[in-house]
């Protein structure tokens, strides 16, 4: 017996978001449980929650949130964290620095980050498997929509605040647009700001690694 | 019919709790189970629950407001984590003792020191011997049916004894999966209103929990004893009558899993068993003969029916998700448990021990294939090495 | 991790000025800057600096940016405006 390639789930796509704690759990979540509810509506497997090692109660931590999404039932579904994803969105700019966001990205992955910088900027500052990515993508969604800032929802609790109220919206709606998980529409259905969502999907700046000089 | 939703294991408790619509919940936070206080906590202020929500100043106090309530007949709900759980240790004697059908969640955290959050059955398998019934789901949706399922049985009056509901902390507690919430209607019909025969009641004035002589020791524990034992008919009884309201069907005791012609199983209890599956399905898929046994109840611990699913095997491995320093075997209380009950069939089965996933640690998918192909080797050549690994650093 | 990896009993030597354990300084989004022309050297930052990550060093104060998380009391407490934050990606470092 052997176990090599034996656990792969082929179909399988992982989404990282990465935030800070306390002010940005919700918003992190929020993208997770939005771009996977859209996907469920499309039919697809799916999964999300928070990652419960980081410190979430620390203000500022570095914290994550995780979606899974398959057109097969999902096998894997007690790993608990995102291994090798293949979308990362940051929910905030500083997050690229000293922070592995690019930990175990696939290749072809899209780095996705709430800033009002411009991709070449951000590029700058990224380090890791920089060949891998396909993608930057920038969006100021904290222009478009300030955040939510609500303990409700944490630990695994019900967000009696909605989804997508925040500038997760406009944050998942780069996210679709650079990476077609699922469709505008399904996303749209989700969260409780079309607008702002809308507003993200089209002022989301998706420039391509290769001209940002990353691409191996 | 219900409604689907995507929850957690502890907002599926929670639901739970509402759908049995206790009179008195009692909370303390410690993570991994707070999640379920803080859904019925918006519950109760949301107005979508009528019930009396009291916020203990610790474990002990949270076990000690549910044992009234539930001694003056009211539906009564608690629970915890980790230390939180061992903090209360005095408390859950005397509620079964005294015979009063209240329910605590547990969601499983690692005892201290040191300070580790992470899931782990130790502090749940600590109160193994309370007199309490107990067990283990391992999906969000099992963690809904099973608070519904405990209140049904624990207040059957052949039974009358406190509940367990435990889920494995994180896994399950927190990470989000498809549930069915049951209609309010049907929940009804399967659990009618908490009648205790013994309440406090100033119209039939009783005391509970009076100090009693030495010699009606004896008596009371088999009244205990005889509870207990006898809640295995009722627990069969109630997943029956689960099965044709919700029609959703568990096998009350123990669930197998491609057990078909197996050569070898792994026998686990909570959400490392999905884990297993995946990989006995990756394995089936090779040509191996392997299987999956997940055992649901810990207490009453079905000893028939472990006895009945392990013995077809060549090899067991008995996965412990607990930490039991210095025991029989030297891996956990899963394995000198699962040895008893087979312990008439004499060296048939070849057992063997894995102790696995502590301090909160996934158990992966790469570990269930070592165990595996361990329990191959062991069933081709007929004999164990040793009792039990302790996984990773030993296998 | 392996079980040699781990100290024994968990515990960690004390005192010590750094953990390699809880390295804070990715938590930071603004940075603190000093002024050494405002500054008196009244040390009210080198106090309330929660990470105690303020040193006194023979050319006036400097933040252990390893640890600095940027939580900005520094500057809210120093009476002359000495300290101010500094977005953390206007610096390349
Ligand atoms: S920002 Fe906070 S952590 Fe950093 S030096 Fe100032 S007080 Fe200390
Ligand atoms: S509080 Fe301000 S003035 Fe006082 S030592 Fe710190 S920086 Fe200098």
């Amino acid at each position: 017996m052997t176990s090599s390639k034996l656990f792969e789930e082929p179909g399988l796509k992982q989404i990282t978001v990465w935030a800070r704690g306390v002010y940005e759990n919700k918003e992190a979540r929020d993208v997770v449980v939005a771009v996977t509810e859209a996907a469920a509506l499309e039919g697809k497997f799916v999964q999300a929650w928070e990652n419960y090692v980081d410190l979430p109660d620390r203000i500022f931590v570095p914290v994550r949130a995780y979606g899974k999404i398959s057109d097969q039932p999902i096998e894997s579904k007690y790993v608990y964290e995102n291994e090798t994803p293949d979308i990362v969105a940051l929910t905030e700019e500083t997050l690229v620095k000293g922070v592995p966001i690019l930990g175990g990205i696939r290749p072809g992955a899209v780095l996705v980050v709430n800033t009002k910088r411009s991709p070449q900027e951000i590029s700058k500052f990224l380090i890791g498997d920089t060949n891998k990515l396909k993608a930057v993508v920038t969006v100021d969604a904290s222009g478009i929509k300030q955040g939510v800032i609500t303990l409700s929802g944490a630990e695994g609790a019900t967000d009696a605040s909605g989804i997508g109220g925040g500038f997760s919206g406009p944050l998942a709606g780069a996210v679709v647009k650079a990476t077609g998980i699922v469709s505008l529409e399904s996303l749209l259905q989700i969260v409780k700001d079309k607008a702002a969502a809308r507003a993200g999907y089209d002022q989301a700046r998706v420039a391509d690694a290769k001209s940002l000089g990353l691409a191996g | 019919m219900g409604v689907k939703k995507r929850i957690s294991g502890c907002v599926a408790v929670a639901n739970g709790v509402k759908l049995a619509d206790v009179d008195v919940i009692c909370s303390y936070p410690i993570r991994p189970y707070t999640g379920i206080m803080s859904e019925l906590a918006r519950m109760v202020a949301d107005g979508e629950l009528d019930a009396e929500f009291i916020h203990g100043e610790g474990e002990h106090a949270q076990l000690s407001v549910v044992y009234g309530a539930s001694a003056c007949g009211a539906r009564a709900f608690t629970g915890s984590s980790g230390v939180g759980v061992t903090y209360a240790m005095e408390v859950y004697s005397p509620i079964s003792g005294e015979r009063l059908p209240l329910q605590m969640a547990i969601a499983d955290r690692t005892l201290d020191p040191p300070g580790d959050f992470g899931s782990e059955h130790t502090d749940a398998l600590c109160t193994r011997d309370q007199g309490w019934l107990q067990g283990w789901s391992s999906t969000p949706q099992e963690a809904l049916d099973m608070t519904l399922m405990w209140y049904r049985i624990g207040e059957d009056p052949r039974v009358l004894l406190p509940q367990y509901s435990c889920q494995d902390g994180y896994f399950v507690s927190h990470i989000l999966g498809e549930v069915e919430i049951p209609d309010a209607a049907q929940v009804k019909e399967f659990l009618p209103p908490y009648k205790n025969h013994h309440v406090l009641d100033v119209r039939r004035p009783q005391i509970i929990g009076a100090q009693i002589e030495p010699a009606m020791g004896p008596p009371l524990q088999y009244q205990r004893y005889q509870a207990v034992e006898g809640a295995r008919q009722v627990i069969k009884q109630a997943h029956a009558e689960f099965a044709g309201i919700f029609g959703r069907s568990y096998d009350p005791f123990v669930e197998e899993y491609m057990t078909d012609d197996a050569e070898a199983a792994i026998f686990i209890q909570g959400a490392h068993a999905e884990t297993a599956k995946t990989v006995a399905r990756r394995l089936r898929n090779l040509g191996e003969k392997v299987g999956v046994v997940r055992l649901r109840v810990f207490r009453p611990y079905p000893t028939q029916e472990v006895r009945l699913a392990l013995s077809k095997f060549k090899a067991v491995g008995v996965v412990d998700n607990s930490a039991n320093f210095g025991i029989a075997g030297s891996s956990g209380v899963m394995l000198t448990e699962a040895r008893t009950a087979l312990y008439n069939l004499g060296d048939k089965v070849k057992t063997v021990g894995f102790v696995g996933g502590l301090g909160g640690e996934m158990i992966t998918h790469d570990e269930f294939y070592r165990m595996f192909a361990k329990l191959k080797e062991i069933a081709k050549n007929g004999k164990t090495d040793r009792d039990g690994y302790w996984l990773p650093f030993e296998l | 991790m392996s079980f040699k990896e781990v100290p024994f009993a968990g515990t960690v030597p004390s005192p010590k000025r750094e953990n390699e354990g809880m390295v804070t300084g990715n938590w930071r989004t603004k940075r603190p800057v000093l002024d050494k022309d405002k500054c008196t050297d009244c040390l009210i930052c080198w106090i309330s600096c929660p990470d105690a990550c303020i040193d006194q060093s023979t050319t006036g104060l400097a933040f252990n940016l390893k640890y600095c998380k940027g939580c900005g009391i520094c500057a809210e407490v120093c009476p002359s405006n000495a300290i101010t934050n500094v977005p953390e990606l206007d610096y390349a470092d």
